[in-house]
C-alpha cells in the first residue's frame, strides 16, 4: 500500500441541508463526547489514508444493497448502543472537484443514527440517509457546513 | 472554492477539552494498530508476489471478499486474519510494553 503523504490527504465536509441545518452535526452534538471524539478520529484516520488504502482501524466500512455507494462509522456506546454515520465518497476528476466546489476529494459525512444493540434500522430510516445523499450529490457547488 | 476547514477547526476546538482529546488519542492508537495489521499483512503478501486472488484461494475465501478486507471495505474476523497469517508463514503476536508506568501491549505481524 501506497506511503502516507499530506498530498494525499482528502477533505472532511458536513452535508448541509437547504433549510441550513446539518444532520450529522446535529447528530454529532447529541452524541457522547467521547463518541465525538471516537468519530473524529476514524474520519481523521480514513482522510489521511484515503480508499483504496486500509484505514479506519476497523470503523470504516462500505454498505451494500440499497445502500451501495455509502460508507458507516461504527462506533459503540454506553450500555451496547449503536452509533453510526453515514458517509460518501466526494471524488471525481479534477474539473469534476472544481463544479463541486472542492479542491481535493473529501469525505461527505451525511448524517447519523443509533439505535439499541443487536437492533435493526428501520428500512424508512435507511431512505432517509439515501435522500439526504441523493441532495448532497446534487448540488453544484456542494452545500456544506463551512 | 468552497471553505472546506470546518472539520479541521472543530477538531482543533475539541482538543482543548480533556475528555476528548484523551478519548481521541486513544481511540487513534486503537485505529494505528488494526491499520498496521492489515497493512503488514498486505505487504508481506506483496514481497511474496502472492495475488489478492491467491491469497483468497488459499484460505478458502472469496477473491473479491479478500479485495475488500484489503480496502477497508469490509474487515475481517481475527480467525481470518489468523488465517492470512498462516498462508503468508507470518504469525500474530500481542507485544507487551510498559509506558509511564502502565502496561499497554501492541500488536504485530511477523513473516516467517
Amino acid at each position: 500500500m501506497p506511503a502516507r503523504g499530506e498530498e494525499e490527504t482528502w477533505d472532511v465536509v458536513y452535508y448541509r441541508q437547504v433549510d441550513g441545518q446539518t444532520p450529522a452535526i446535529d447528530f454529532l452534538d447529541g452524541c457522547p463526547i467521547k463518541l465525538q471524539a471516537r468519530f473524529d478520529a476514524v474520519l481523521d484516520d480514513v482522510s489521511a489514508a484515503p480508499p483504496p488504502r486500509y484505514s479506519g482501524g476497523g470503523r470504516w466500512e462500505a454498505m451494500h444493497g440499497d445502500m451501495g455507494g455509502f460508507y458507516e462509522v461504527r462506533v459503540q456506546g454506553p450500555n451496547r448502543e449503536q452509533f453510526r454515520l453515514f458517509c460518501i465518497l466526494d471524488n471525481g476528476s479534477p474539473q469534476q472537484l472544481r463544479d463541486r466546489g472542492l479542491t481535493r476529494p473529501a469525505i461527505a459525512v451525511i448524517t447519523g443514527m443509533r439505535k439499541p444493540f443487536m437492533t435493526v434500522f428501520d428500512e424508512r430510516d435507511y431512505a432517509r440517509v439515501r435522500r439526504l445523499g441523493d441532495d448532497y450529490r446534487a448540488q453544484l457547488p456542494r452545500r456544506i457546513k463551512t | 472554492m468552497i471553505d472546506t476547514s470546518y472539520h479541521r477547526r472543530h477538531v482543533t476546538e475539541r482538543m482543548d477539552d480533556p475528555e476528548y482529546r484523551a478519548e481521541y488519542e486513544r481511540m487513534s492508537r486503537e485505529i494505528a494498530q488494526v491499520n498496521e495489521v492489515m497493512r503488514a499483512l498486505n505487504e508481506l503478501r506483496e514481497q511474496g508476489s502472492m495475488s489478492k486472488a491467491e491469497l483468497a484461494r488459499v484460505i478458502g475465501r472469496n477473491d473479491a471478499v479478500v479485495r475488500r478486507f484489503f480496502t477497508a471495505q469490509s474487515n475481517p474476523e481475527l480467525r481470518t486474519i489468523a488465517a492470512m497469517a498462516e498462508a503468508l508463514d507470518a504469525d500474530i503476536r500481542i507485544v507487551p510494553r510498559r509506558k509511564a508506568g502502565r502496561r499497554t501491549a501492541t500488536a504485530d505481524v511477523a513473516g516467517g
